[in-house]
């Protein structure tokens, strides 16, 4: 898996994966930078089945230009959406 | 298709911005909860996929979801079991005087 | 409003869902998988957790520059020293507000929010309506609740989507040179932490 560092360009996987996922829907498929990084965790994707998510993964806290995110949006353009978003959910932008 | 938890972006009217007073029962499902993860009996991520997976989401109030989704973990654990969670709620209607 | 006393045990309460919770409480306590006592902390723990906690938060950072670089750099720290234990909060994050940026928080999964700070989260907070709208219109989210940020404020959005919570720091408003602590504290309302709104001023009346 990529490390990725603050101001790294990435997106985030427009995977569809079932069950317990926090990567929410409006970022599938969204460019945005690293903000920081958050820490490391248990991956809440094995956690929310009763697993040990381990091994534990980076979560990074991601940012999004608004207007690259809604058609229409309303206002600046410095506007912009924070979220935080697990290491497998992200690759390096550019990456297909 | 995204899960019925998962409405980041989605349409919606005007956000209702009247309060209710917390009930007792709600300060139990939310204290049950805690305790419960405090425990180790279930995680908060265990917790929020037994609610993103109730039929009945849209319908239901916060805490109701929190409740129902505790209820179904403990089953899932077997920490409890169904009849008696049903028998037992029944027993409280009716001191209750429910029908 | 109910005559009721609000600890009264054999109350009937509307939803469905109450009997079944105090259901669960009583096998639970039946079986020693909890204590009544356990219980009862937990319900303590939660009462005791006020929007007042964050701002008295907010207050020692405008008048004291270090704590609020440790309130920015470790909030679970800074609230240590003010005797707020927020161990049993996820990451505690606190977001600044600049004369260039206005932060504003939601979680769009589910409601995560400062609780082991802030308390429970207010009813809109976890609505369907605030928690779909605030991503894609944060500006008419906050007109909403009858706040503007000023011409060329730019407006950060955070969606508490995993593992962090959040908390603003607003700014201190004009005109507060004189407050103390308390005083400035009280100026700090929920939803200025939260975001949709901004502390202000008390109007300069007698």
């Amino acid at each position: 898996m990529t490390p990725f560092h603050p101001g790294d360009r990435v997106r985030v996987r427009p995977a569809e994966k079932p069950g317990h996922v926090r990567a929410p829907d409006y970022l599938k498929g969204r460019s945005g930078w690293i903000s920081c990084v958050l820490g490391h965790f248990p991956n809440p994707e094995d956690l929310a089945y009763g697993l040990s998510g381990m091994p534990e993964k980076t979560l990074y806290r991601v940012s999004f230009r608004q207007s690259n995110l809604w058609d229409g949006y309303e206002g600046p353009d410095g506007d912009r959406l924070y979220a935080d978003v697990y290491e497998h959910w992200l690759e390096p932008e550019g990456e297909r | 298709m995204s899960s019925v938890h998962d409405i980041g972006g989605s349409s919606g009217g005007p956000i209702d911005r009247s309060q209710h007073d917390v009930e007792d029962w709600e300060r139990l499902a939310d204290a049950i909860n805690s305790a419960l993860g405090g425990k180790g009996l279930q995680t908060t991520d265990q917790h929020r996929r037994a609610i993103e997976s109730l039929p009945n989401y849209r319908d239901l109030g916060y805490y109701e979801r929190w409740t129902a989704a505790t209820e179904k973990l403990l089953i899932e654990n077997g920490i409890l079991t169904q009849a008696e969670i049903d028998e037992k709620a029944g027993e409280i209607e009716r001191r209750w005087g429910g029908s | 409003m109910s005559e009721v006393h609000p600890h009264e045990e054999v109350r009937p309460e509307r939803s469905p869902y109450a009997a079944r919770i105090r259901a669960m409480e009583a096998l639970l306590v039946e079986k020693s998988v909890l204590t009544e006592a356990e219980i009862q902390d937990r319900i303590e723990y939660m009462d005791s957790r006020t929007p007042a906690n964050g701002a008295k938060l907010v207050a020692r950072a405008w008048t004291d520059p270090d704590f609020k670089e440790r309130l920015l750099s470790d909030a679970k720290s800074a609230a240590r020293e003010l005797g707020l234990d927020a161990t049993h909060e996820a990451e505690l994050i606190v977001v600044e507000n600049t004369p260039v940026v206005h932060n504003l928080i939601v979680c769009t999964l589910c409601s995560c929010y400062p609780r082991a700070v802030l308390g429970r989260p207010p009813d809109w907070y976890k609505s369907f309506e605030y928690r779909s709208r605030a991503v894609r219109e944060p500006r008419a989210v906050m007109r909403e609740f009858g706040f503007e940020p000023e011409e060329g404020i730019e407006v950060a959005v955070h969606d508490s989507t995993a593992d962090a919570r959040y908390m603003v720091l607003p700014m201190r408003p004009e005109g507060t040179k004189n407050m103390d602590e308390e005083e400035l504290a009280a100026l700090v309302t929920r939803d200025a932490l939260i975001g949709v709104s901004a502390p202000q001023a008390p109007s300069r009346a007698s």
